[in-house]
């Protein structure tokens, strides 16, 4: 068989390894358990920094902004829908700051969490925006559950998200789980 | 009976979790093979191991693994210290994943960004700070072990030392004082001045099995524990090793030393890591593509003819 090198297939191998704080992480938690006016959840944005060792990509998460009050937009078919202005922010502090940007929110529980099928529709909607005004940045979004989390990566806009393969919570005790 | 079931109080899992974890080991001298040792005999299973030096005659007092045969001679040159912890560890581990790296930390960081923990046991303050900043920047918990031999009137002397547990955004070296400017502007001045600062295996002991108790508290919890940050004080003339003021104080400190901004590699660019992968993965391909090489029989056999 003539093998040949896809950049797309080859990208699809790589291990991507998110690492957050147990501080960070309960802040993210004990924010996204707050109740909303008229939203049936909170979300929020992650932001990381990213390394690489070999194949092996590290996002390691920095900060933590939730969406503000009035930034939640009234639509009954989703948990929360951001408003434009929202989005601009996050696209804002991306740029700005030169961060890889990771949308965030809970689907509560102890078991490991799964994206919606609204929320894969939506992530491809505005996760690509990121990787326009941040490029030399990988961009994604997570789902929490109360003990762990399950993400998706963008390496590129044209490309198609990974799922992230491994996490670490650094804390006292360190823990870790897999995707796989 | 498992060959862990002395250690079952660890929790249901803690085999695995202990097995799954790498830890990387920088500098593997008097501290630093107590390390590695303690962590093979509790069942660790992954080791990055980085010390660029031989072992020497003067090192025989205290670095565990070590021994007389390892020495240089006339025939050859003598063990490297990553050697030697190597031998150790397969010695204890069925099937230990080691990188073991005989050269500066500093030539090894793609290994170590990889590792769950960094332990540095290292002589000087500004390889410690830059240890620290390293471990922070890839958010690994990084601990710290060093000890001191200090003279004191009627020609005592003082054994001492430190064990410090720095995570991610708690207190770190700085916040507890053992690195500051000015001990880095004098470790400066003395460079290549100081000599061999005095070092003996029993101290070492004591803080490296202390650091071992922390990995494992780390790694698979006994008791519950919320101290993100550890800085016991070791005084080897009283025999006590306590907690510094500075442990209680700091416990909610967010250390201002290295804010969260510095978290990853500045200079990062995923379009060149995506063509960093695509390039690697065509040289895999390109190497098991290669036809194997035939051996020139006839080549060879004309050459034990006709020279």
């Amino acid at each position: 068989m003539d093998e040949h090198v896809d950049g797309a297939s080859a990208v699809g191998r790589v291990s991507t390894h998110f690492k957050i704080t147990g501080t960070l992480l309960a802040a993210i938690r004990a924010d996204l358990a707050r109740p909303h006016a008229f939203a049936a959840e909170r979300v929020g944005f992650i932001a990381a920094g990213l390394s690489s060792s070999g194949d092996d990509l590290l996002v390691l998460a920095r900060g933590y902004r939730p969406l503000l009050d009035g930034d939640y937009q009234i639509n009954p078919a989703v948990g929360a829908m951001m408003s434009a202005e929202a989005l601009r922010k996050a696209l804002q502090w991306a740029m700005k700051d030169n961060i890889a940007l990771f949308h965030v929110h809970t689907h509560g529980g102890r078991g490991r969490p799964g994206f919606s099928g609204i929320d894969i529709s939506e992530q491809k909607r505005f996760v690509p925006n990121f990787l326009q005004v941040a490029p030399q940045c990988a961009h994604g979004a997570l789902v929490l559950s109360d003990k762990i989390a399950h993400g998706h990566v963008w390496l590129a806009e044209e490309e198609a998200p990974k799922v992230i393969t491994r996490f670490t919570e650094v804390g006292v005790p360190l823990v870790k789980w897999s995707a796989l | 009976m498992s060959r862990f079931s002395r250690q079952s109080f660890l929790g249901a899992g803690s085999e695995r979790r202990l097995a799954d974890a790498t830890i990387g080991i920088v500098g593997l001298g008097g501290g630093g093979s107590h390390i590695v040792q303690q962590a093979g005999h509790v069942g660790i299973g992954g080791y990055v191991l980085v010390d660029p030096d031989h072992i020497t005659e003067t090192n025989t007092n205290r670095l565990i693994g070590g021994t007389l045969a390892d020495l240089e001679t006339e025939a050859r040159p003598a063990a490297t210290k990553v050697a030697i912890s190597e031998r150790l560890l397969h010695g204890l581990l069925e099937k230990p994943r080691i990188v073991a790296l005989h050269k500066s930390w500093h030539d090894a960081t793609e290994k170590l960004k990889l590792c769950d923990i960094i332990i540095g046991a290292v002589d000087s303050i500004i390889e410690r700070d830059q240890l620290e900043r390293f471990a922070r920047r890839h958010l690994i918990p990084y601990l710290d072990i060093g000890m001191d031999v200090h003279p004191l009137p009627g020609g005592e002397f003082l054994v001492s030392g430190q064990v410090v547990l720095s995570t991610p955004g708690h207190a770190c070296l700085r916040c507890c004082g053992i690195v500051t400017d000015e001990r880095l502007t004098e470790e400066a001045r003395k460079y290549g001045a100081a000599g061999e600062a005095p070092q003996v295996v029993w101290s070492n002991g004591v803080l490296a099995s202390t650091a071992v108790g922390l990995i494992v508290q780390l790694l698979s919890p006994w008791f519950r524990s919320t101290q993100n940050f550890v800085y016991l004080d070791y005084d080897g003339n009283q025999g006590t090793l306590v907690p510094n003021m500075r442990m209680e104080l700091y416990q909610q400190r967010v250390c201002p030393h290295h804010p969260a901004e510095e978290t990853g590699d500045p200079l990062f660019d995923i379009r060149d890591y995506s063509r960093g992968v695509v390039e690697r993965e065509a040289a895999r391909i390109a190497a098991a593509a290669l036809p194997p090489i035939k051996p020139r029989w006839w080549l060879a056999l004309w050459r034990s003819l006709f020279g």
